[in-house]
């Protein structure tokens, strides 16, 4: 505190000023006061002087008769006449420096007065000095002098006419006044010294005071800067609507800082124009046209313009309004503007009139302020395009959610049209495996007994039904295969074909199948050829199933060849990262375009419909050998162009892992 | 309830005609004071008649001198106000000679007033003084023999019956404090010796034929 109390008296700036004007506003206090004292001591003084004299002197005798004595008139008329001039002055003029002169001139005056009516009795001489005493009250030893000229006067002149009466000899010398008057200086000295005293002690008091008002004014201040800071804080952060929002800034603005009005501008999307969005205080109405300005119009256009705070005279700024002198009759003398800037982007207008200059504090506050109210419209702006997207994030989060509910439904159908469709395909398969049994049974009676009345035939003479027979005989067998390639499909869809492993020797399967077709090779004047690798040595799969691809295989090269080579590659190889035996069977036969190419092993499906009736077959060879690959991990693919030949390819894994759990796709390789 | 003004508004006098006005009012205040304070001044500084002693002590006087030391006559109006600060004077002068006169105090005792009219305050201040006779003067008829007219005179008489001094002792009409008469008193009874034999009296008339 005391540290504070130094610093303001050392910066004796506004707070020197104010010193001076509280020394002043005590002096003239002191002064009143004392006059009014004196006024009443005045009037006591009378009083008491009339009650004296017409206690102690009421009649003047002349023998045995009497009037009323001199000091009775005296007291009553001349004290009065003593009194009543400086007693109206200090109730008139108190505190004027006449004022107090005059009661000095009184005051010694009415001792003269008392001194006589008293007879001058010794002890009523101590009025002079009580009385000057009195003065002294003042504080303004100035008094004292014409005090004592009255004091020095009044010995001088009734020295020099009644000198008998003052000195008691009829030829006083020179020196008996002025040694009466030298007493009344001592006191007045000491008096004196009193006063500068008192005057210095006084100014102390004013000092201290007004470096104390300081401190609670710059505290003050201070306070309402803070509570300036916390009443915009909050109303930016809990806001949620940027007019009220700004507008209790705006309110916060005039409060907090005394101002007189507080206007917020926010400039437009476009950033051409200024939008009033709040205003607090003496807020007079603006043209209708004026709550829009545009940027460099007026002085608060030219703030956004320039973007930089303007402090001015208030009756200089040009405003939108129709009377332009309303600041001056509101008595508004200062305007302060604050463009609103976010990261160098106008965002509006800050502008503030009060009715007395800017502290350096309000400045600094305002400035703060603007700085807040920038990020709190950012941040409004911000919230606002966050509510949008979050609209549309609901919107769509609502469409995807309906979408998955149409999705789960599709799913749950699908899943109920998968389950019609497995049941469905395995009643098929139940179907179709129990059917091919019931077929196959009377169908390999048929071809037996056929086979048998054939070699009858042939015996008897009658060699004309043998043709028949043979026909009987072939379509059965058609038929049989028919059933067969069917059953193994069904079981191969219906995951109901196991697979036999086993090790074997792939060269020596590859000889026994070259026997087994030799007769068909050179039926069709084919030549066959086979290159087996040297390293091939056996591989774990399905012997049967093997045999089968490739007897397939080598089958419908046979079929559709004439005259034609035929070759069977095997080697090692790689299936991926697997190894590997590759069997390839190419022949120089009809061949296939790619389309042909593309469906050959799909169920009942052959080149074209000719290639039935002109070749014969099921359609379902290439298909099961494909499923037949596929079920042992291997695949197959094909090369073909027409009347060229055709390429098979087989890749089988030289261990064949039993997957006949697991679901086999069905399609083409 | 609102006030309007109709008219020009007033002035206030400016510092010059308001220091004129103050001069001219402080200048006849002072000079009533002054006035009356001179009116007081000159009462309180005229003498009363000067009275006319027998230079040697009246024959037929009821008063019987001292032989072997001074006589003092003091001559008072009971009622007289003035004389309050000679009675102080008289005990002054009193007190400072160690030899004291045959002191006789007189005060004026006509026959048409009240009884007791003569016992007043400085009744009793006389009686309470040392070595002092305080007696009635009927009518005033010692104050005639001694030819005195005024309250407060005083005549000293040596121990031969010579008039030696004849005067006021106090400086003005009522005022108390030193002054020629009881300077020259005191020095007449300590020392035989005074500059002066006789002062102004300041004091009531005793007889009111006198004014």
């Amino acid at each position: 505190m005391m540290a504070a109390l130094q610093h303001a008296l050392e910066h004796a700036g506004p707070a020197g000023r104010r010193a001076e004007e509280l020394f002043g506003q005590y002096q003239l206090d002191s002064h009143k006061r004392t006059d009014r004292l004196f006024a009443g001591l005045m009037g006591f003084q009378w009083i008491a002087g009339i009650i004296f004299a017409l206690w102690v002197s009421p009649l003047a005798w002349y023998g045995t008769t009497s009037r009323t004595h001199l000091h009775v008139w005296a007291a009553v008329f001349l004290g009065g006449a003593i009194c009543i001039f400086p007693v109206l002055l200090a109730l008139f003029r108190a505190g004027e420096a006449s004022t107090r002169y005059t009661i000095a001139v009184a005051q010694m005056l009415m001792g003269a007065l008392l001194i006589h009516l008293t007879g001058g009795r010794i002890e009523t001489h101590f009025h002079v000095f009580g009385s000057l005493a009195f003065l002294a009250f003042y504080r303004d030893w100035r008094v004292l002098i014409p005090a004592t000229v009255v004091v020095a006067l009044d010995h001088l002149l009734r020295g020099m006419f009644w000198p008998q009466s003052v000195y008691g000899v009829l030829v006083a010398s020179q020196w008996r006044w002025l040694e009466h008057a030298a007493w009344v200086v001592f006191e007045d000295v000491i008096l004196i010294v009193s006063c500068r005293r008192s005057i210095l002690e006084l100014k102390d008091t004013a000092e201290r005071t007004a470096a104390l008002e300081q401190e609670v004014k710059t505290r003050q201040q201070a306070e309402n800067v803070a509570s300036l800071t916390a009443a915009v804080g909050l109303a930016l952060t809990r806001g949620t609507e940027l007019p009220a929002m700004l507008q209790q800034c705006a309110e916060a603005l005039v409060q907090r800082l005394d101002g007189g009005l507080a206007r917020i501008w926010t400039a437009d999307d476009r950033g051409d124009a200024l939008e009033l969005q709040a205003g607090a205080g003496a807020c007079p109405q603006l043209d209708a046209q004026h709550t829009r300005v545009r940027i460099g119009a007026f002085t608060i256009g030219k703030v956004a313009q320039a973007r930089e705070p303007v402090l001015m005279r208030a009756a200089d700024v040009i405003q939108p309004v129709a009377d332009p002198s309303w600041a001056e009759r509101e008595g508004l003398v200062a305007f302060a503007g604050y463009p609103l800037l976010l990261d160098s982007k106008l965002v509006g207008v800050l502008a503030m009139f009060a009715p007395h200059e800017f502290a350096p504090s309000a400045l600094d506050a305002m400035a703060a302020v603007a700085d807040a109210v920038a990020l709190g419209i950012d941040r409004e702006h911000a919230e606002r395009e966050l509510a949008r997207y979050t609209r549309d994030l609901e919107a769509a989060h609502d469409t995807q959610r309906q979408n998955g509910e149409q999705l789960a439904t599709l799913v749950d159908q699908l899943r109920m049209t998968q389950r019609q469709a497995e049941a469905a395909t395995r009643a098929k398969s139940d179907f179709l495996a129990s059917m091919s049994h019931e077929l196959r049974t009377p169908l390999n009676a048929i071809i037996l007994y056929s086979e048998l009345l054939q070699e009858e035939a042939e015996d008897r003479p009658q060699p004309s039904s043998v043709a028949d027979l043979q026909r009987i005989q072939s379509a059965g067998k058609h038929l049989l295969e028919l059933i067969n390639g069917i059953l193994d499909l069904s079981k191969i869809e219906a995951g109901k074909m196991t697979l036999s492993l086993e090790s074997f020797d792939v060269r020596a399967m590859i000889h026994e199948l070259v026997d087994t077709v030799g007769p068909l090779v050179r039926q069709n004047g084919n030549q066959l050829t086979v290159h087996c690798a040297d390293d091939l040595g056996t591989m774990h799969a399905d012997l049967m199933k093997t045999r089968q691809i490739l007897l397939n295989l080598l089958s419908n090269a046979i079929k559709f060849t004439r005259d034609g080579a035929i070759t069977v590659d095997v080697a090692r190889g790689l299936a991926g990262a697997q190894p590997s035996i590759v069997f390839a069977v190419t022949d120089s036969g009809v061949g296939m375009t790619l389309e042909q190419s593309a469906k050959i092993f799909d169920p009942f499906s052959q080149a074209d419909v000719t290639t039935t009736r002109k070749y014969g077959g099921t359609g379902l060879g290439l298909a099961i050998v494909s499923r037949f690959c596929l079920l042992m991990g291997g695949e197959i693919s094909v090369e073909s162009f027409p009347d060229r030949g055709s390429c098979f390819t087989v890749r089988l894994p030289i261990e064949v892992v039993d997957a006949v759990d697991e679901p086999v796709t069905v399609g083409t390789a | 309830m609102g006030s309007e003004t109709i008219g020009p508004p007033l002035e206030r006098p400016s510092r010059g005609k308001r220091l004129l006005w103050f001069s001219m009012l402080a200048a006849v205040w002072l000079s009533v004071v002054f006035s009356g304070l001179w009116v007081v001044w000159a009462y309180e500084n005229r003498p009363g008649t000067e009275a006319n002693p027998p230079q040697a002590w009246p024959p037929h006087s009821s008063l019987v001198p001292a032989s072997d030391r001074p006589t003092l006559v003091f001559l008072a109006h009971p009622q007289c106000t003035c004389t309050r600060a000679s009675i102080g004077e008289l005990a002054e002068v009193l007190a400072r000679t160690p030899n004291h006169p045959k002191t006789y105090v007189l005060f004026l005792r006509p026959s048409v007033v009240d009884a007791d009219w003569e016992k007043t305050g400085l009744w009793r201040s006389a009686m309470a003084l040392p070595d002092v006779t305080v007696l009635r003067d009927h009518d005033g008829v010692e104050a005639r023999r001694f030819g005195v007219e005024t309250s407060g005179q005083t005549l000293l008489y040596d121990a031969g019956g010579r008039l030696i001094f004849s005067g006021g002792i106090t400086g003005s009409r009522g005022h108390a404090g030193d002054n020629a008469g009881e300077a020259a008193l005191v020095a007449l009874l300590t020392s035989g010796q005074a500059d002066r034999r006789a002062t102004s009296v300041f004091g009531c008339p005793l007889f009111a034929t006198g004014n």
